[in-house]
């Protein structure tokens, strides 16, 4: 699997725009977008369920260069709560139902927009990762709070 | 969402490189960012897909090597 481009980014939020799909950056991809440094190997996309928004982002993955099997389609239009893609261009999990956040549309409410890529607020990405409750999100909450506070600070 | 947490004071090294960071465009970030190495059982089925986030994490536990650290705590 090559490295996930920057340009790779842009062409997900592009693609995604051009086809109406809801979607936000969520996890550490999130995070790198709001700033934070640190290294991740896939981007996770927080996907609004539903049978339009399924279609939606089916035609964008599809013109990103994914191969989707019937059977992906049909997953990624029921929104199955998570979803993992590595037989694209690049690794992508989608996820319809992330741990520690009630709704798509409380995440879209509290969203920030950075170079016109949606991304979850930083308290959602922070308390997805404590409901998560995995070790290599626990290693990783004092920094990402730190960062939190970092974030806030008027500037 | 935690509005009511506590202070969290921002150790010297990570404030530095939090402001390094800040220092840098987008797409350097982003460079920086993503790396990829080989995670064994992860990394070899091209697809995967669980009903529920629950039945995932029980994948997780189950199947994949503790070092990765995608297990429950």
């Amino acid at each position: 699997m090559a490295l996930f481009e920057y340009k790779q980014a842009e062409e997900i939020r592009d693609a995604f725009a051009r086809h109406g799909a809801r979607y936000l950056f969520i996890g550490k991809s999130g995070a790198i977008l709001l700033g934070y440094p640190d290294t991740t190997q896939d981007a996770d996309l927080f996907a609004e369920k539903g049978d339009v928004n399924g279609h939606a982002i089916v035609a964008a993955l599809e013109e990103l260069g994914f191969g989707l099997k019937p059977e992906q389609v049909h997953d990624i239009v029921r929104g199955r709560d998570f979803v993992q893609l590595k037989n694209g261009p690049f690794d992508l999990d989608l996820v319809f139902a992330p741990d520690g956040i009630e709704t798509f549309g409380e995440a879209w409410s509290r969203h920030v927009d950075v170079a016109g890529f949606p991304v979850c607020h930083i308290d959602d990405i922070i308390a997805s990762k404590e409901a998560a409750n995995r070790k290599k999100d626990r290693e990783s909450l004092d920094r990402l709070r730190s960062f939190r506070e970092y974030w806030k600070r008027p500037r | 969402m935690a509005e009511d947490r506590p202070d969290v004071e921002i150790p010297p090294d990570w404030l530095a490189e939090f402001e390094a960071a800040a220092r840098r465009p987008l797409s350097v970030r982003w460079r920086y960012a993503f790396i990829h190495t080989y995670k064994p059982v992860l990394d070899d089925a091209e697809y995967r897909s669980f009903e529920t986030m629950e039945e995932y994490r029980k994948w997780c536990n189950e199947n994949l090597p503790d070092w990765l650290g995608y297990g429950s705590v």
